[in-house]
């Protein structure tokens, strides 16, 4: 149902791992990555898919610290709300 | 007209607060092939330098660069040999091989500014072994590690957007003045 899906765009401060761990969990599965540069860095981004739902994680390569992996859903209220409270517990 | 650059989170995020404002708005997005040198091997992170490292070697990040066995670059159409300096320490912005990027630009005009992020998506490499002919490889051929330029999915590159919001595909952005705000 792409007409009833939310835009929202966050940055977390914690592991990619753990952002993978809870997408994995409610369902989405990445179905490609490409390496770009924005700002000046390298970032990995991955596109993950659930039916029409999608999310879109980029992570800084290399030592930065702290690395704050940008996440990008377009998806329904209820994809939105899980992200944000998974990656917050 | 002001131009505003945004990263991705606040361009996504001010995509997202007019949609709930309901403001009519397009996003414009510009997709252009470069290869004028800009990225080489030496300045690649150590993740994305171990892709090339069956035939590349450094020592560190911005070290000088090179081959570890002859190879053809199938992208540029041409073979480089074993021990070749690839992408010198003393001269990073000049790589002797290049890898081939998109340019991407999205933007979005809103009473009379511009916000924009954009990015530049590498291509992916790709090496192989294939029995190829040539000068120096003699008219039967011989087998010769290759490396092949990928482009990226189109669907990496895309911001992903709700249905309604309409993205333009452009060639370029031409600024116009208004002269008649003048009068």
């Amino acid at each position: 149902m792409r007409h009833n899906q939310h835009l929202k765009s966050i940055s977390v401060y914690v592991p990619i791992e753990k952002v993978e761990a809870n997408l994995s969990e409610i369902g989405f599965q990445c179905v490609g990555s490409s390496t770009i540069v924005a700002d000046g860095k390298f970032w990995k981004k991955m596109l993950y898919v659930n039916k029409e739902e999608t999310i879109s994680v980029s992570e800084e390569i290399g030592d930065a610290y702290p690395k704050d992996p940008i996440i990008t859903i377009c998806g329904s209220k209820y994809t939105i709300s899980s992200i944000i409270e998974g990656v917050k517990n | 007209m002001p131009l505003y650059e945004c990263n991705e989170q606040q361009f996504v995020e001010n995509i997202r607060r007019m949609i709930e404002s309901s403001e009519r708005f397009l996003v414009n997005r510009k997709i252009n092939l470069h290869d004028d040198a800009r990225y080489g091997p030496a300045t690649l992170p150590d993740s994305e330098f171990e892709k090339y490292a069956a035939l590349f070697f450094r020592k560190s990040l911005r070290s000088t660069v090179f081959s570890r066995t002859p190879f053809i670059d199938d992208f540029h159409k041409r073979m480089y040999d074993q021990d070749e300096n690839l992408h010198a320490s003393s001269n990073l912005k000049f790589p002797r091989i290049s890898i081939p990027y998109y340019r991407v630009e999205y933007s979005i005009n809103l009473w009379g500014g511009t916000y924009f992020f954009a990015f530049d998506a590498l291509f992916n490499s790709e090496i192989l072994l294939e029995k190829r002919k040539g000068k120096l490889l003699g008219k039967e051929g011989s087998l010769i590690h290759v490396l092949k330029f990928n482009p990226p999915d189109e669907n990496v590159l895309n911001i992903n957007l709700p249905k309604g919001v309409m993205v333009f595909d452009v060639k370029n952005m031409i600024k116009v003045i208004d002269y008649t705000s003048n009068f």
